[in-house]
Parts: structure tokens; C-alpha cells; sequence
């Protein structure tokens, strides 16, 4: 799983980043104009966002190989819920909840996951994520179990604006905290620590060496990827106002990472533009013929792997690439 | 499709002419598991559907009635929630109807009342749904509803002491409760109750407890499908038919699809439910006639598909009532107390719950006099309210 | 005592079960290096070739079973030839989502070829009911099961341990240009072994079926299983495959038998634990890349 493209991307980074960020903020207001009457499935689309963007602080930045990232989700989706059913009900607040359990739960993880590396890993983090969902469907008088956990009413965003039928406020919501997010993770990656971060994904041995601790740099990681996931889940219930058991299944975990692996895993933009493919096609074709979608996500998979190994976002790269050295 | 909507108009300006209301296209918005692990289910919802618009025509008073289906193929609440909002506000349907499971039903009710849409349940069998919304119609079951009858007619068939067996998720806890309820109330005891895990493949060390818990029968709740097949032949393997150890169930595990998969090893089985494939009416033979005809492989048909037929009248029902015009809460005030025959028996809709009332069965597994497994229908339980609800 | 007995033999029969399918995942996982996640695909569509022939054609199960095994390997090499070779050398992730697109292929087309329902493939009359074997009784079929994973593990480990092409393979494995250089056709032993993995998994698909029931999302539903047990034995290893699959087995139906409720959580508390103490599988190979 080695990769040769040049690890520090020199100077003057941050108005590329504005660009960015002005971009995803466009595609969102495109979103919004585009399909006005779907905003709960665009808030849907956020919410995993931001699973995948988590994902791929593990997978791309990290290299560690996990099929259970789901139980982060998960565990911010419940506690946001919880919370709201026991009467808290600030939007805010209830991202907060979210983010901090799926923190917790991400630093759970880690001192797990890094007992072991490549598939050995991915088995366990299959095991977590299995051993989250058996939780979840055994407490059922907290989490409701299989019923789901419903009666979750969230108040006005900001004391203002109400969740309601045509999901405005959830969408908006869910487009400022997807801004706010994927700003400071561009930060992040860029800082010495995600540079440490990449740095032990190339070779561990070497950052060792170099003095630095491999795992608590990684653990790291695992609580920021869980802050971030429980920050998506958080939202999805928000949006929702039910929670169900498939927001910590291994299923949610093997789609996200099949999204991820869709735009390119190692940059956050192939995170988001995977999602949205894959989320898109899936809600287009399913609409369009319920009945026969899965053989047709199926061949856009092997064609992605044996047309564009890279992503997405790795094609359109190359492309801009390709376009620039024209003379 | 657009000749259709021209045919309408026409007619719709016919109907003005002779001073009748305007005739609107009525759009139903059906969301069902058409993919996926049970998509045999959603199969099963189009095909009673389809069965009752052969039957009955594709209008209502006038109104064309169009359907949409959206697949959700596995319990999704995020899902369900973007699906019904898009039947909505995009599709502008009247009527939302199907659901498979009941976290998707949660998840849809909490828009209804600003939506001004009713939502008739086909399948979501948990009690609690219909206490969301006013709006909730449900044409199907809950496990309280087909297990109680159970617990009378298992003492009257001399059992006294029963193990539970159910599957450890929400409708497996809801089946083991109102047996256990049910049972001790008629006299009998049940000596220990066993919750399997969802993801059991080998059912062998479980009915080996079952058989040493020294019971005279077993009551079993499993979703029906794979898992069923495993658990039956483990019956069969480990011996407790040979030792004369019964086996009650909800009618769930011996829906018609996985009789010819389960073969002579269901032979016996007792079951309780609200309807048979093989139920004896002339409702029925027609019902069923159609619904074959819908469905394309005779096999295939189960219970989704009446659930999905009764909701289709409801549904007609509150389109007349209300003369094409979306309003909801006048279109479920309209089928509170509605009677009629279906082809499972009669049944009506609970002016107070809004949950169908309805006969249940007791039956056992046999086989026809053309060699086909069926639910033969033993002994009946008219009128049963669900007493999840009436607490 | 009797109790235990009865759990062991439980215990015997589900190893063995997991065993016989998921052997064919650990050859392509250790030996060929790929994580082929489409192979629960593959039992499965051997699963349908026999129900086919011994349902509807009325053959025999020893025809039904070879005609899975042949039917499987035949639609299988194709695949091979032009999906699964371009991604020997590439990044697992990458395996991992071209196998999961194959998978939903395989799931989606089964579904509209031969519907939604169970299918099941008669057992001869000498396999089916039940057996009483002393302090209780057991299905024929399960003794059955057992003899075939003794047989299977014995063959496999002849194979690869006692022939030419064994050293072939593992050779290949190793270190594949050198093996070329030396005159070995790597992508036809590559083929051979795909073959074989194939053929293991439609055998495993047949015989296990009265365990795992054969219908269009068996390809989905039982993939977490078997990657967890080739994994906890140590991908590529006969002998570590056989220990997984014994001792999780053995957690499994113990756990089942003893406190049915929590079930599944014994099978991935003990999953966690091994893995944790054998990084590298139960007897796991040395990973040639990492």
C-alpha cells in the first residue's frame, strides 16, 4: 500500500484552500436550488460526508485498515439521541454530545485496532463494530433497539429556526457544520501532526527513530476520526429524530469505505466527491428501477477499479494535470 | 403516460360537465424493501397492489390513482426519512403506504401532520408506531395480536410447560412477552425463556437446550427467510419431534414462500397468524388468482401481500371519502371503524387504535390434495384487537 | 458430561462446516494475496448449481455436488482472466472494492435468475434424518460434513506441501519474478490455485447448506464470517484454518448452548482476543508484502 506522490505540499497552501471551501459551500447552494424538494436526502449525504471525511483521516492519512468505523458513527448518532430523549434538545449541544462520545469511542477503538496490522486489524475492527451493534440491540430500553430510538425532538437551531418538514434548517445545519469540519481537518492534515500522521502511514520505523511515538500519535488520530464521525452521526439523528441499529452496523462501515475508496482515499475532497457520487447514483438508480439497482452499483465498482484505481478525484486530478502541461 | 393523462383530463372534464367533482390524478407513494435481503417482501407489497388494481381498476371515484414505489431495502430510518419527504414535497403524493420495518415507520411519522398525509402501514408490526401520529392507518399484524390466541390454544392441546425461543430483536422480544402473558394467563408455565442472536447459523446447540430443558413444547419466533430453515431442521436433527416435543410458533415462520424450502420437516408445526395462502373463501380465490397473476412465480406468494391489498382498499376508501382532495386527517376519520371482507376473513379498522381488527388462526403445516405445503387452518380467534395497544 | 460430549460434537460439525468454505477464501488470501471478498459469491453459486441439478434435473447429489464444483470453477476462470489478474499487485483496499462490486454482480443477477426464495438441494436418503449416535441423536448429513473437511484437509496439505505444484505455488508466492525467471508460468499457476479456491468454495457452498441456506444474499450475509475466520487462523495456512475453525467453532456453539442470549458476543470477544495475542494469525504465514 505504498504510495509515491510527494508527502509536503510546499507554501502558500491557504487561498487553495478558500477556494475549496468556497467551492463545497457552492455545490451545496447548487444542492439546495437544484433539488429543493430532497433535502433530507442532501442532509443525508452530509451526514455520511462526514463519516467518510473520518474514515479517510484513518485510512488515507493513517493507513490503518478498519471495516468498523460505523461504531464511531454510531456511537455519536445514540448519544446525541439519548441525550435529546432525555431532554436535551439544543442542536448545538447535541453535536457536542456527538462528537465527544464518538471521540471516546474513537480513542476505544484505537487502543484496539493498534494491536495488530493490515488484515488482522481489519478483522478487528470488524469485531468492534459487530460488538457495538449487539450492544446497542441489547440495551434495548436505552437505545431501543431494533425498534429504533425514536421520540427524539430537537429544538430551534439557535432558538430560531425550526426543524421541519422540508429540512431547510437540518440541510443548513449540515452544510455549515460540514464547512466548519472539513476547514479545520484541511488544518490538520497539513499541521506537523497530520504530517507525522502520513509520515507513519510511509514508515513507521523511520518516524520511530525520529523520536516520536507511533501510537499515541495515532491514537490521536482515532479521537479526532471519532470526533468527526459522532459529529455525522449527531447530525443524522438530528435530522431524523429516530436512530436506528444500522448506524452501527458493519454494512454502514463497508459502504463508507467503498465511497471512500470511490473518490480516492488520502485526500479529503475524494471523501466528499465519492460520497456524493455514490449516494447519487444509488438514490437515482434505485428511484428510477427499485428493483435491479445492486447489479448496476456493482459494475460502476469494477469499472472505478479497473479504470480508475486512484478515485475519482485521482481522474480529475490527473486530468487538471494533464490539461496544465498542454503547452 | 401522457396519452393517460389526456384520457383523464377528458374524463375529468366529462365528470365536470355531468356537475360531478373534478376528477385529480391521486398519487400513492409506496415505499417497500424491492431490494436487497427481503426483497421477496417488497415483491410481495407490488403484487398485492397490483392485484388489487387488476381487480378493482386503476381509479378512484373518478380519480386516477397513480402508484410510485421507492425502494428501501433494509431498516434505514436516515433512508426512510428522505424517501417520504421526497414522496411529498417533490412527487406531491397524497397517501404514503408499504413500510416493511418499523424504524423506517418512526422515522416517516414525525412529518406527517405538517405533511397532510396519512400513512397506511402494510407491514410494521411493532404496537408503538400507531401512538406517533393520528395519521397512522395499519392493515397488517402486531406479534401481540397472532401470539395471544396462542397461549389458549396450546393448554387446550394439553401443553403445560413451554420454552420460548425467539430471535433478540424487536419483534422477537415483543413475541416472547405476549406469550408469556398469554400462556401463564390460560394456566400453563413457562419454564425459561432463550433469545438467539440475529446472526445464528447453527440453531443445533440451542434446540439441544430446548430439548433438555425437559418442556412439552417449544414457542419459536424467528424473522421469517434463511434463519427459519436452519431452526426447523435443527428440530427435525436433533430429535425433538421424534420425542413428541411441539413446536408453536408465529405464523411468520411458516410463511408460504419457505414451505417448499422447509419440505416435510414443517410437517405439524402450529402456528398462529392472520392469514394463510390457503384460507377457504371465494374472497380469497380471487385474491389470490390476481395476486399470482402479479407476482409471476405462484411460489413466491406470502402475507406482505395481503397486508399490502387491505391497505390498497383503505387507501381507495380514504381517496373516496375525501374526493380526490388531500386531507388527511378527514381521510382517517373516514376509515376509522370501516368493516369489511378481506380475503384473510373479516376485518375492520379500530375506531381507537386505527390497527386492524381481525380473525387469527390457528394452523398447522400439511399438504394439499396436489401435494402442496399449506397453512391448514385448524381453529379460528375472531376479532382480536392488538392488546399491545389496549394496555 | 453428556452435556459436553453433545456440545463437542455441536462444536465439531459447525468448525467443520466453517472450515470447507472458507479453506478456498485462506488459499487466495495467503497464497495469491488476494482478499477475494467475492468468495461467499462463488460458494453460493455452487450452492445454486446443485439445487438446480438435484431439484429440477432430478440427478443424484454426488452429480449435483461435481456439477457445482465444474459449473463454479467454468464461470469462475473467466473472471480471473480478466477481473481478478488485474488486481493481483494492487493495494488491498482496491481488491476489496473491485471483489465487493463483484459480489453485488453476482447477488443481483442470482436474484433475477432464480428469484428471491430459499433453495435447497436434496440429500440422498443415507444423508438425511437423523442419527443416533449413543448418548444422543445427530444428522446423518452432519457426520457427513465432518468426514469431508478431514478429507479436504488432508488433500489440501498433499497438495501443497508434497507436490510439484505445491513448491510451484508456493514459489510464486514468494517471490513471483524470480519464480518466472526460473521458468515457472506464474499466471498459470496463479489460474490453477484460483481454480482450486473456486472449486473448494462451491464444494463448501453444497455440503454446508444445511447450515447456511442457500439464497441470493448468502454472498453478503456470511461475508464477516468468513474473513474473520480466515484471518484468525492465519491467512494461507491449512493447519491455522483448521484451528480458527475448530476453536471458534467451539466459542461459538458453547456460548450458544451455555448463554444463548449473548451469543455474539462471545464469538468477537474471542475474535478480539486471539487476534490480539496472534497478530499474524493462529499459525499465519509470514506476510511476503505488507
Amino acid at each position: 500500500m505504498s504510495e509515491t506522490r510527494p508527502l509536503a505540499a510546499s507554501g502558500r497552501r491557504w487561498p487553495r484552500d478558500v477556494i475549496g471551501l468556497a467551492a463545497i459551500a457552492l455545490a451545496g447552494g447548487a444542492g439546495y436550488v437544484l433539488f429543493p424538494d430532497s433535502l433530507a436526502f442532501l442532509t443525508r449525504i452530509i451526514s455520511i460526508a462526514l463519516l467518510v471525511l473520518s474514515l479517510d483521516l484513518l485510512i488515507g492519512y493513517c493507513g490503518i485498515a478498519t471495516l468498523g468505523q460505523s461504531a464511531l458513527y454510531g456511537a455519536g448518532a445514540y448519544a446525541a439521541g439519548i441525550a435529546a430523549v432525555n431532554g436535551l434538545t439544543d442542536p448545538v449541544a447535541l453535536i457536542a454530545v456527538g462528537a465527544l462520545a464518538g471521540g471516546v469511542a474513537g480513542l476505544l477503538m484505537g487502543a484496539v485496532l493498534l494491536r495488530a496490522h493490515g488484515l488482522p486489524q481489519l478483522v478487528l475492527s470488524i469485531a468492534f463494530v459487530q460488538l457495538f451493534h449487539e450492544m446497542a440491540n441489547k440495551a434495548a430500553s436505552i437505545t431501543g433497539g431494533s425498534d429504533g430510538l425514536y421520540g427524539i425532538a430537537p429544538g430551534p437551531l439557535f432558538g430560531l429556526f425550526a426543524f421541519d418538514l422540508y429540512g431547510k434548517t437540518a440541510f443548513f445545519a449540515g452544510l455549515g457544520l460540514l464547512l466548519l469540519v472539513f476547514a479545520a481537518l484541511s488544518f490538520v492534515v497539513r499541521s506537523p501532526f497530520g504530517m507525522t500522521c502520513r509520515g507513519i502511514k510511509e514508515d513507521p520505523l523511520r518516524i520511530r527513530a525520529m523520536g516520536i511515538g507511533v501510537r499515541p500519535t495515532l491514537i490521536k488520530m482515532f479521537a479526532l476520526s471519532g470526533a468527526v464521525a459522532g459529529m455525522g452521526g449527531a447530525l443524522g439523528a438530528i435530522a431524523t429524530q429516530v436512530v436506528g441499529l444500522d448506524s452501527v452496523s458493519f454494512e454502514l462501515s463497508a459502504n463508507a469505505l467503498v465511497m471512500l475508496v470511490l473518490g480516492g482515499f488520502g485526500s479529503l475532497y475524494g471523501a466528499l466527491i465519492g460520497t456524493v457520487i455514490f449516494l447519487g447514483v444509488e438514490h437515482e438508480v434505485s428511484a428510477i428501477n427499485p428493483f435491479h439497482w445492486m447489479t448496476l452499483v456493482g459494475v460502476m465498482l469494477i469499472a472505478v477499479v479497473l479504470f480508475a484505481p486512484r478515485g475519482l478525484y485521482g481522474v480529475m486530478t490527473d486530468a487538471v494535470a494533464r490539461w496544465r502541461g498542454r503547452p | 403516460m401522457i396519452s393517460r393523462r389526456v384520457l383523464c383530463a377528458a374524463f375529468g372534464l366529462a365528470m365536470l360537465g355531468a356537475g360531478a367533482a373534478a376528477a385529480e390524478t391521486v398519487r400513492v407513494g409506496i415505499i417497500g424493501p424491492f431490494s436487497g435481503p427481503f426483497a421477496l417482501q417488497g415483491k410481495n407489497f407490488q403484487a398485492g397492489i397490483e392485484a388489487y388494481r387488476a381487480l378493482n381498476g386503476k381509479s378512484v371515484g373518478g380519480n386516477e390513482v397513480e402508484i410510485i414505489y421507492r425502494d428501501l431495502p433494509t431498516a434505514n430510518p436516515q433512508q426512510a426519512r428522505a424517501i417520504a419527504q421526497e414522496l411529498v414535497v417533490k412527487d406531491k403524493v397524497q397517501y404514503l403506504g408499504g413500510v416493511y420495518f418499523t424504524p423506517d415507520a418512526l422515522a416517516i411519522t414525525p412529518i406527517l401532520t405538517q405533511a397532510n398525509v396519512p400513512l397506511v402501514i402494510f407491514n410494521a408490526a411493532t404496537s408503538a408506531i400507531m401512538e406517533q401520529s393520528p395519521l397512522v392507518v395499519r392493515t397488517s399484524f402486531t406479534l401481540w395480536q397472532t401470539v395471544t390466541p396462542l397461549g389458549k390454544a396450546a393448554i387446550e392441546r394439553g401443553i403445560r410447560k413451554v420454552i420460548t425461543v425467539v430471535s433478540d430483536y424487536g419483534p422477537g422480544v415483543d413475541a416472547e412477552n405476549a406469550f408469556k402473558k398469554a400462556f401463564p394467563a390460560a394456566g400453563g408455565t413457562v419454564v425459561e425463556s432463550i433469545r438467539m442472536p440475529m446472526q445464528t447459523n447453527d440453531f443445533s446447540p440451542i434446540l439441544q437446550r430446548v430439548k433438555d430443558s425437559g418442556a412439552d413444547a417449544v414457542f419459536a419466533f424467528l424473522p421469517s427467510g434463511p434463519p427459519t430453515l436452519g431452526f426447523v431442521k435443527a428440530y427435525n436433527d436433533n430429535g425433538l419431534k421424534a420425542a413428541g416435543i411441539k413446536f408453536l410458533a408465529s405464523g411468520d415462520l411458516t410463511q408460504e414462500s419457505d414451505l417448499p424450502a422447509l419440505g416435510d420437516g414443517a410437517l405439524g408445526l402450529v402456528t398462529s397468524y392472520h392469514y394463510a395462502v390457503s384460507h377457504d373463501s371465494p374472497e380469497n380465490k380471487i385474491f389470490v388468482e390476481a395476486a399470482r397473476k402479479a407476482i409471476g412465480n405462484p411460489a413466491e406468494l406470502s402475507f406482505p401481500a395481503i397486508g399490502a391489498y387491505d391497505g390498497m382498499f383503505v387507501i381507495s376508501k380514504m381517496i373516496e371519502a375525501t374526493g380526490g382532495k388531500q386531507d388527511a386527517a378527514k381521510a382517517v376519520e373516514a376509515v376509522k371503524g370501516l368493516a369489511w371482507i378481506s380475503p384473510r376473513g373479516p376485518v375492520s379498522i379500530d375506531p381507537k387504535t386505527r390497527h386492524v381488527t381481525q380473525t387469527i388462526y390457528l394452523r398447522e403445516v400439511a399438504k394439499d390434495a396436489s401435494g402442496q405445503y399449506i397453512n391448514k387452518e385448524i381453529e379460528s380467534f375472531p376479532g382480536q384487537t392488538d392488546p399491545g395497544l389496549v394496555k | 458430561m453428556q452435556t459436553v460430549l453433545s456440545i463437542a460434537v455441536d462444536a465439531f460439525a459447525y468448525g467443520m462446516v466453517l472450515f470447507i468454505i472458507c479453506i478456498g477464501l485462506s488459499v487466495t488470501m495467503g497464497l495469491m494475496q488476494v482478499v477475494n471478498l467475492a468468495h461467499g459469491g462463488f460458494a453460493m453459486i455452487g450452492g445454486y448449481i446443485a439445487s438446480y441439478v438435484a431439484r429440477d434435473m432430478g440427478l443424484g447429489y454426488a452429480a449435483a455436488v461435481l456439477a457445482a464444483i465444474i459449473g463454479t470453477i467454468a464461470i469462475a476462470i473467466p473472471l480471473e482472466r480478466f477481473l481478478y489478474r488485474r488486481v493481483y499487485a494492487q493495494p488491498q483496499l482496491i481488491q476489496v472494492l473491485m471483489t465487493i462490486g463483484i459480489t453485488f454482480c453476482i447477488i443481483g443477477i442470482t436474484n433475477y435468475i432464480f428469484g428471491p426464495t430459499l433453495k435447497t438441494i436434496p440429500l440422498p436418503a443415507a444423508l438425511s434424518g437423523p442419527v443416533d449416535i449413543g448418548f444422543r441423536t445427530i444428522a446423518a448429513h452432519r457426520l457427513f460434513v465432518m468426514v469431508c473437511g478431514l478429507a479436504v484437509a488432508l488433500g489440501l496439505w498433499l497438495l501443497i506441501e508434497r507436490t510439484a505444484f505445491g513448491i510451484r505455488l508456493r514459489a510464486a508466492v514468494d517471490n513471483a519474478a524470480m519464480t518466472s525467471a526460473l521458468g515457472v508460468r506464474t499466471e498459470f499457476v496463479y489460474a490453477v490455485a484460483f481454480a482450486l479456491a473456486m472449486g473448494l468454495a462451491a464444494f463448501g457452498g453444497v455440503v454446508g447448506a444445511e447450515f447456511l441456506p442457500i439464497e441470493p444474499y448468502y454472498a453478503l450475509r456470511y461475508m464477516v464470517t468468513f474473513l474473520v475466520v480466515v484471518s484468525v487462523g492465519g491467512a494461507g495456512s491449512i493447519s491455522g484454518a483448521l484451528a480458527a475453525c475448530l476453536l471458534l467453532g467451539a466459542v461459538d456453539t458453547t456460548g450458544r448452548y451455555l448463554f444463548p442470549d449473548f451469543g455474539n458476543f462471545f464469538f468477537y470477544l474471542a475474535v478480539i482476543v486471539i487476534v490480539c495475542a496472534f497478530p499474524r494469525g493462529l499459525l499465519g504465514r509470514e506476510q511476503a508484502r505488507g
